[in-house]
């Protein structure tokens, strides 16, 4: 378990896995001595969020619960909204151009290289609408709700709406998006034919097994994290107005 | 290939962590949480599908209510023993040894394996057919053609499927076919249809 005293710098160097955390807090190395607590305050995130997720990330068997529901919906959303754009702008091209390179110098069937290249297009779309659609309609949805439900006199019209519309509904639309990322994986590794560059096809391997890993937790944090206590929020909300 | 899912209802922390380094080691094996002293697994239990309970002996007995009232969880769970006394079927030991404790665990999964609710999420011999014509190329129409089917019908089979594998597009059907052997590479389509 990572503290707040420990030393920014050991727990990155112990724990490397971390690295793909650090963006979404804007963190980067060249810690020095400062603590875990320095570091974050010095970038104006909060220390008790980011051990939380931090220890989380290490933790195979945690499952997120009690102690993220001490943070607000808004630090939440925050960080949900830096994950996407960690998949967005990093993780995802990192992966798409290694993979496109891979297949440029092997010695594939041009039938071989379409079907590749189709299938992770094909997934990056999907990918895509899959964020935007949370960044659209959910995440929007979950900070006017924590507004509304902070206010004395809550708008009329959204508690009418909330009357029709929940959370929930969202959560049978939560595709899992690490299945098609294993199909590829096992496709390399057993089916099509060895590539020349084994170096670059360890890498690509090894950046699918990390995302794959990111989206468990992230779907983790999502299903098992917000939606309840979003649909939580939304109960006593909808009862605070039927009794007063 | 399935995986199993396992909770632990074990107080002791040190058996727990040693329950979850055994089941680790155990292919298609995932502990999905453990359950120490006091808690309750119970809303656990009907929120999420498990498949295998392992309890320690005297949280057994602590939680004898719950197992007289819902006889049908006694058939996914193990017990675990600090003595060897219970004449309880699927039991295992403190004392045992890896091998014997692996082999134990293993038996049970494939026992398990016939239950028919575990395939819901299969194809049926349909559906495999479909998913191969598509994988090779063909459209909707073609495919209705060859089977003898209403495109109406090919469209609903495709509905099924895309639930069942939660795979939208022909690229990811034609990867799953390859990797679960229903086509070979050279059999697939070498232009995807749109």
């Amino acid at each position: 378990m990572i503290t707040r005293e420990w030393p920014m710098y050991r727990v990155v160097l112990e724990n490397l896995q971390l690295l793909p955390l650090l963006p979404r807090f804007n963190l980067k190395p060249g810690f020095g001595e400062l603590s875990v607590d320095e570091v974050c305050r010095a970038h104006g995130v909060n220390t008790d969020f980011f051990l939380e997720i931090a220890n989380a990330y290490l933790d195979e068997l945690y499952v997120p619960g009690e102690g993220l529901s001490l943070f607000s919906l808004g630090t939440m959303v925050n960080y949900i909204s830096a994950t996407h754009s960690y998949y967005k702008d990093i993780a995802l091209p990192t992966v798409e151009n290694k993979l496109h390179r891979l297949m440029g110098h092997s010695k594939l069937s041009e039938k071989e290289i379409n079907l590749v290249t189709t299938f992770f297009n094909d997934y990056k779309k999907d990918f895509m609408i899959h964020l935007s659609q949370e960044e659209e309609r959910i995440l929007p949805y979950v900070l006017e709700l924590e507004k509304q439900a902070s206010m004395e006199k809550p708008d009329p019209e959204f508690i009418q709406k909330l009357q029709t519309y929940s959370i929930r509904e969202f959560e049978q639309e939560h595709d899992r998006l690490e299945t098609s990322l294993k199909h590829l994986s096992e496709l390399i590794i057993k089916y099509l034919p060895p590539f020349d560059d084994l170096q670059l096809c360890h890498q690509v391997l090894n950046d699918l097994s990390m995302l794959m890993k990111d989206l468990v937790d992230h779907a983790d944090v999502e299903d098992k994290v917000l939606i309840p206590r979003v649909a939580e929020l939304e109960r006593s909300l909808l009862n605070s107005v039927s009794s007063g | 290939m399935r995986i199993w899912g396992f909770i632990l209802v074990i107080d002791s922390y040190l058996v727990s962590k040693g329950v979850v380094a055994l089941l680790n080691r155990i292919h298609g094996v995932r502990v999905l949480k453990e359950f120490g002293a006091k808690e309750s697994f119970v809303p656990y239990l009907e929120s999420r599908p498990v498949d295998f309970i392992i309890i320690a002996q005297h949280e057994f007995q602590r939680w004898s209510n719950l197992f007289i009232s819902k006889p049908e969880l006694l058939e996914k769970t193990i017990l675990l023993e600090d003595v060897s006394t219970s004449d309880f079927q699927t039991s295992i030991n403190l004392m045992e040894d890896r091998e014997s404790l692996t082999a134990k665990i293993r038996h049970l999964i494939d026992h398990q394996d016939n239950d028919p609710e575990s395939h819901s999420m299969e194809l049926s011999p349909r559906e495999t057919t479909i998913v191969r014509l598509v994988s090779m190329g063909l459209t909707n129409r073609e495919i209705a053609e060859k089977l003898f089917l209403s495109a109406h019908t090919v469209m609903s089979h495709r509905k099924n499927i895309n639930s069942k594998l939660g795979i939208k597009s022909i690229s990811g059907l034609t990867i799953y076919a390859i990797i679960n052997n229903i086509i070979t590479l050279e059999e697939v389509s070498s232009l995807p249809a749109k």
